[in-house]
């Protein structure tokens, strides 16, 4: 008896291939390389939405980290002093007090993952045609409120960034 | 418990604490928004997780996962845009230049 399916398989691939380029972000000193483990990252999450059959989720996932991570490497090209990574330039601080907050915060989140008792686990999904008409049902009506809130939200920070990223107008002196 | 489920939610128990330590140790603007992002996709995997494995019949937990996205595409705008007014005003976009701001 097979106790591992292709499924599990897939998700633990996808899964573990997200975490190790999370920890590549970090362990490069080129930001490109930073920029790029990230989008590997992402993408690797969104296969992993895909194993886990949640279809439109996945290839969304896919689509908006990959734009997402290509602003954000022009960004550090624009904006680093070593883009390349080869002045080796010290680019980090409080080192031992980060590695202790990011051990506790993963052990804390993983010890609610393994000792809550979460229920039946439903081993059949929706259909991926079905999983889109009954999000599109659900953003239309029961979650409307919300849905309409996160675009007025996105309207505002659009304006929000914009207004911080120009230059102050110049005042005209009184005579 | 199903062992899918155990693999993604240690996943996204993994890269949250991940993004702590890099929202914690760096010190530019745009890697500390690189740790931001990684805490914000540890949240996304295990939304899907709590979709598929244990309401799969809700689509309130992919509604969730969408509004998770849109807070990742709003962090990065606006982080970006203090990035430009900051490298404007400064010529550089390293926290450690940036002391005035502490509370």
């Amino acid at each position: 008896m097979t106790l591992l399916s292709l499924q599990t398989l897939f998700i633990a691939f996808f899964g573990v291939a997200g975490v190790a380029f999370g920890v590549a972000v970090f362990r490069t000193a080129s930001m490109m390389r930073s920029a790029l483990a990230l989008l590997f990252s992402q993408t690797a999450l969104g296969a992993m939405f895909l194993a886990m059959q949640a279809e439109f989720l996945g290839v969304l996932q896919i689509m908006m980290m990959a734009t997402e991570m290509s602003i954000m490497a022009i960004f550090m090209v624009m904006f680093m002093m070593d883009p390349g990574g080869l002045g080796e330039m010290e680019m980090t601080h409080q080192k031992r007090l980060s590695i202790f907050a990011g051990i506790a915060g993963a052990l804390a989140t993983a010890g609610i993952a393994l000792f809550t008792e979460w229920g039946a686990v439903s081993a059949t999904a929706p259909d991926a045609a079905l999983q889109v008409r009954e999000l599109g049902t659900e953003l239309l009506g029961r979650s409307m409120l919300i849905f309409e809130t996160a675009g007025v939200t996105i309207l505002t920070a659009m304006i929000a960034a914009t207004a911080v990223a120009m230059p102050a107008l110049a005042r005209k002196k009184p005579a | 418990m199903s062992p899918d489920l155990m693999i993604a939610l240690l996943t996204g128990a993994a890269l949250f604490g991940i993004g702590i330590y890099g929202a914690l140790s760096q010190t530019n603007l745009v890697m500390i928004m690189m740790g931001v992002e990684l805490m914000l996709a540890g949240a996304l995997v295990n939304l899907v997780a709590f979709w598929r494995f244990l309401h799969p019949d809700s689509y309130a937990g992919q509604m969730f996962v969408l509004i998770v996205m849109t807070v990742m595409a709003l962090e990065m705008a606006v982080g970006f845009g203090v990035a430009i007014a900051r490298f404007r005003a400064k010529g550089s976009v390293e926290m450690e230049e940036a002391q005035a701001l502490k509370g």
